[in-house]
């Protein structure tokens, strides 16, 4: 069985030029997104339910990088997005930094233990490992990230 | 012989910290020449499950849990360390240094 990142991310999981004033509004209009791609079937409510886990504790892991995410009944395939924002956004990070990398991931409660939930479950390990963490907020273009994530 | 560390990791969510924690550890673990296993108690249940004998051979246990940690009544009697997953996403060393510490 193969839960490889790229079984499930194409170009329409990689927004490169985010221009969001801040953190909801990067929730924000990533959820719309995912809404756009069909993973989602009720932008608004899934945004609220990613706002609700990020009151519990901060998902800016440091580096830079955030990790917001949602178990909502409106996710219809568990998945992420990958975005890099033009400004570094205050997001009460673990290190104080500012984030600009931001993986977005949305969970269906229904989903228990499939490839899509282990990809998530994979890529946020990956997230601990330096030279990953350097390869992905050096990457410029859609098809570096994909390259970077599927590797 | 290097020390050995069993640890046990759970978020609330069970999607992203319970396996950053896990990843965090191995990697500071290794980097210091400690044994060490981890078992996820996360979304997809639990899993890389610690047996008893493992957990009877451990030196310290780590849990890096922000919810209760599933059958606990494995881990009776042991020296353990217990944490916050974002402590350990943010410093994966000192977490293994204050378990070791304990077995001293």
């Amino acid at each position: 069985m193969s839960n490889k990142l790229s079984d499930f991310i194409s170009e329409n999981n990689v927004v490169m030029n985010l221009h969001a004033k801040d953190q909801k509004d990067a929730i924000h209009q990533l959820a719309l997104i995912l809404q756009e791609n069909g993973s989602v079937s009720d932008a608004e409510a899934f945004y609220q339910d990613v706002l609700h886990r990020e009151s519990l504790t901060t998902t800016g892991i440091g580096n830079n990088i955030a990790i917001p995410h949602g178990k909502s009944a409106s996710v219809i395939q568990s998945t992420m997005l990958f975005a890099k924002n033009t400004e570094p956004l205050e997001w009460h990070s673990l290190d104080g930094s500012k984030v600009n990398i931001i993986f977005l991931m949305a969970v269906s409660p229904k989903a228990k233990g499939d490839d899509h939930l282990r990809m998530l479950a994979k890529l946020s390990g990956k997230l601990m490992d330096d030279e990953f963490v350097d390869s992905i907020k050096s990457a410029e273009t859609t098809t570096e990230v994909l390259r970077i994530l599927k590797n | 012989m290097s020390k050995k560390i069993v640890a046990v990791t759970a978020c609330i969510a069970g999607i992203a910290h319970t396996y950053m924690a896990a990843e965090n550890l191995k990697k500071f673990a290794k980097k210091e020449g400690y044994d060490i296993k981890v078992e996820t108690q996360g979304a997809m249940g639990v899993e890389n499950r610690l047996s008893q004998s493992e957990i009877d051979a451990a030196d310290v246990v780590i849990f890096a849990v922000d919810t209760n940690v599933q059958e606990p009544d494995r881990f009776e009697g042991k020296k353990t360390l217990k944490v916050g997953t974002s402590e350990v996403v943010k410093d994966g060393k000192s977490a293994i240094d204050q378990a070791i510490e304990l077995t001293n």
